[in-house]
């Protein structure tokens, strides 16, 4: 009875770990740290790639745990792609130590793809010399460019081209979804677009510095933080100074990412008079939000819906 | 008079004509070769400006990140792409440099103890009423090429420098999923020995670590990690050490050239991810080696460890709760018997806002066997359980006047404490905490504690434990 127990166990470990190789030799298998990246990937990879996102879209990417498992993960990772910039720097080096896998665990690995090296603009790089007193800032630009539908494009050609690399038999297929990703990009900015014309060069108040690239694209100008100054929260005299500044311009409108805390955002946009949003910062941060294109469509109308008739 | 002014006036004329002609016969070859310079000048510009043009061109796609794409949207082009980003002046080259990464971590403490002459102490628990150094930790860390990385942390206290740890690590892929560590490093025996003290969550050690594997369980030695193939993250360790470490519970041995001799230690792992928010951590661990109170005695250490951490990342991302539990068995060979002590301590630390926690703990370490402490052993020079002057042999208050301090074996008896603490962490960078203990020696009564702890970190942004 207890060898039958003893068989059973170990039969079932081994088909276990049979079935984990069989299923990793099958597709590429791509772990991204954001899930606009893995939402981006699966535009170009589709059925021949199984991806997997760290952080969850209804999470603050700075602040994700190194959990354990997300080791196992990287360690089965044949490409690893993440958003750079310094987004990741408290959690994901040291899951890449942990992943014992030498495609992804060094910087001109083909299994490793710094994302932010596909854009052609990085906003916000300091200019001076920095240091923390400032916040907690990036010093090497706003990391946040996902939030520019057009840097989404970029970086699917990147992804599509690092696929090709390491797949090369479904070069063509990931080309040309790549293809059919612009196109339906064109279509979508240019709808946006549109859209987002009625509320070109509105004033507005963001929580965190989370909004640059979208403001660069949609025309909006942000012309403050509720934070004092980045990661650190807003204390009461700089939310009097903020009143007071924001009184004599035109604000329409009060953003923040979902994940953030709302309360007083929601006290500063209701004593200037002007509708608070609550928007999604990235794919899976609603539950409806399942595609890279979804978030814009979803972030436009919030955006365009509540600022119809100001200014 | 009127033919004098009309001669007089053809004659200015004729003048000027014939300066006229003079003039323009002498100018006109310069004005061509003029004009053929600037021609030429021209010519030369517009090639320069190709070149210039052909080289920037060149230049981006070099760096990889020409990408040209035109939307027509609306009749207008928009780019996808607007200029290349080439990096800032000074600034981006000094992203480039192949020093290390340098951090540094200081840790303070204002003290109150109850007591004169406080008990139970780890190496960088406060020592005193007053203000206190814990620990300045200096943190090196780079890649050291393809196949390797290096970590090297060294701790400064006001009177002594010690290697916290200094190891290198395998990059690349090895069978079996292993990874290979060696040098100096704080052991996988349980949890809390492998966190430096300033991701630690109170002021003190818990009293069964320090009892057991004191400040830094880190002996030098070689380590191979494997990571198992099963669905659920599950890691295997195993350590073969040298026990030259200050630790209460291993030490050398006479016959150090004998293999069996050197410290033994191995851990596993397991990570159980229930769900978005709820993830546990259950390990075991195992160590053995020599305990230096005569040839061939061992030390046996065995641990148990449970992580739980709860963080609703869906409801409400900056509150976590976090339960940390540790429980050791110590089975130790001595000319006097062997010992047989446990220890274990549990803790809940709730983080209930963005930069705020608070935390208690409760800790307790007790003897099967307590060796009684009599003159007759007091006065035996030899056998020291370790070679480490360590707390376990000062904690006795008859002893704390005497020169033997160092020859007590194992635990006198049974004691505990509760902690319990608030912290506010203004940035990731720093940290306040107050604390209070409560210590309590069924040897010799109980102690109180208050703590007001400053903690700054500089240099390179360090992991956030998790």
């Amino acid at each position: 009875m207890k060898n039958n127990l003893i068989r059973i166990f170990t039969i079932t470990i081994f088909t276990s770990m049979f079935a984990f190789l069989a299923a990793a030799s099958a597709k590429v298998n791509v772990v991204t740290s954001t899930p606009d990246l893995a939402a981006i990937t699966k535009e170009i990879g589709k059925d021949k790639v199984d991806v997997t996102s760290l952080a969850k879209g209804y999470q603050d990417p700075h602040f994700v745990d190194a959990k354990p498992s997300y080791v196992l993960k990287l360690n089965r990772a044949d490409l690893l792609v993440k958003q750079g910039l310094d987004l990741e720097i408290g959690w994901l080096p040291v899951l890449i130590i942990g992943s014992r896998n030498s495609k992804i665990s060094s910087k001109d690995a083909s299994g490793y793809l710094d994302a932010s090296t596909l854009l052609t603009n990085v906003l916000e790089v300091p200019e001076v010399p920095i240091d923390r007193s400032m916040g907690d800032i990036h010093p090497l630009g706003n990391p946040h460019y996902l939030l520019d539908p057009r840097n989404g494009v970029a970086v699917g050609k990147g992804i599509a081209e690092r696929l090709s690399e390491i797949d090369p038999g479904n070069s063509s297929f990931y080309i040309a979804n790549y293809e059919d990703f612009k196109k339906l990009m064109i279509n979508k900015i240019a709808g946006w677009e549109q859209k987002l014309s009625g509320v070109k060069g509105f004033d507005i108040i963001t929580y965190h510095k989370l909004w640059s690239y979208f403001d660069n694209w949609a025309g909006l100008k942000e012309v403050d933080t509720i934070e004092l100054k980045p990661g650190i929260p807003p204390s009461p005299s700089h939310v009097a100074k903020l009143l007071t500044n924001a009184g004599s311009l035109d604000i329409c409108m009060v953003i923040a990412a979902n994940y953030y805390p709302d309360k007083t955002a929601r006290v500063v946009a209701e004593k200037l008079g002007v509708p608070f949003v609550s928007l999604p910062a990235s794919v899976g941060g609603t539950e409806d939000i399942k595609s890279y294109s979804d978030l814009f469509d979803t972030i436009v109308d919030r955006i365009t819906s509540v600022s119809v008739g100001k200014k | 008079m009127n033919i004098l002014r009309r001669s007089c006036t053809a004659v200015f004329c004729i003048v000027l004509l014939l300066s006229n002609t003079v003039i323009s016969s002498a100018t006109d070859p310069e004005v061509e070769q003029l004009k053929r310079q600037m021609e030429q000048m021209q010519s030369q510009m517009k090639d320069m400006q190709k070149k210039i043009d052909d080289l920037v061109e060149r230049n981006r796609k070099l760096e990889g990140k020409v990408v040209k794409e035109e939307i027509p949207v609306n009749e207008k082009p928009v780019t996808v792409s607007t200029p290349p980003f080439t990096g800032k002046s000074f600034l981006s080259k000094s992203f480039q440099s192949l020093n290390p990464d340098i951090s540094a971590i200081g840790l303070f403490s204002a003290a109150y103890y109850s007591k004169d002459d406080p008990l139970l102490l780890a190496e960088a628990d406060p020592q005193h009423t007053g203000v206190n150094l814990q620990e300045v930790e200096l943190g090196f860390q780079s890649i050291v090429d393809p196949y390797f990385r290096f970590d090297t942390f060294i701790s400064f206290s006001k009177d002594s420098v010690e290697m916290e740890e200094a190891y290198g690590t395998t990059l690349i892929s090895l069978p079996l999923n292993s990874q290979l560590r060696v040098g100096i490093m704080k052991s996988k025996f349980g949890r809390i020995n492998t966190m430096h003290r300033h991701t630690q969550n109170f002021v003190t050690l818990p009293v069964v670590v320090t009892r057991f594997l004191g400040e830094d369980f880190n002996p030098p030695g070689i380590e191979e990690n494997f990571l198992l193939p099963l669905p659920w993250y599950s890691e295997f360790t195993m350590a073969v050490n040298y026990p030259d470490v200050e630790t209460p519970s291993f030490a050398e041995d006479q016959d150090s050239n004998n293999i069996a001799r050197l410290l033994y230690n191995f851990h596993l792992s397991n990570f159980l991810e229930l769900s978005d928010s709820l993830g546990v951590n259950l390990g075991a661990s195992f160590a053995t080696g020599s305990n230096g109170t005569g040839r061939g005695n061992r030390t046996n250490l065995y641990g148990l460890d449970l992580y739980v951490k709860y963080r609703p990342i869906r409801t409400s991302p900056y509150q976590e709760l976090m339960l940390q539990s540790e429980f050791m068995y110590r089975n130790a060979e001595t000319p006097e018997g062997a010992l047989d002590d446990y220890g274990f301590y549990t803790q809940l630390v709730y983080r209930f806002a963005k930069r705020w926690k608070a935390g208690l703990r409760y800790g307790l370490d007790d003897t099967d066997d307590p060796l009684s402490f009599d003159t007759e052993l007091n006065n035996k020079t030899s056998v020291p359980l370790a070679q480490y002057n360590s707390p376990v042999t000062t904690a006795l208050p008859d002893q704390s006047s005497g020169e033997n301090a160092g020859d007590v074996l194992g635990l006198f008896g049974m004691e505990y404490r509760i902690s319990t603490m608030l912290a506010f962490t203004p940035t990731e960078f720093s940290l306040l905490r107050l604390e209070y203990d409560y210590l309590n020696q069924d040897f010799c009564g109980d102690q109180h504690a208050v703590f007001l702890q400053f903690q700054y970190a500089i240099g390179a942004h360090g992991a956030h434990p998790f």
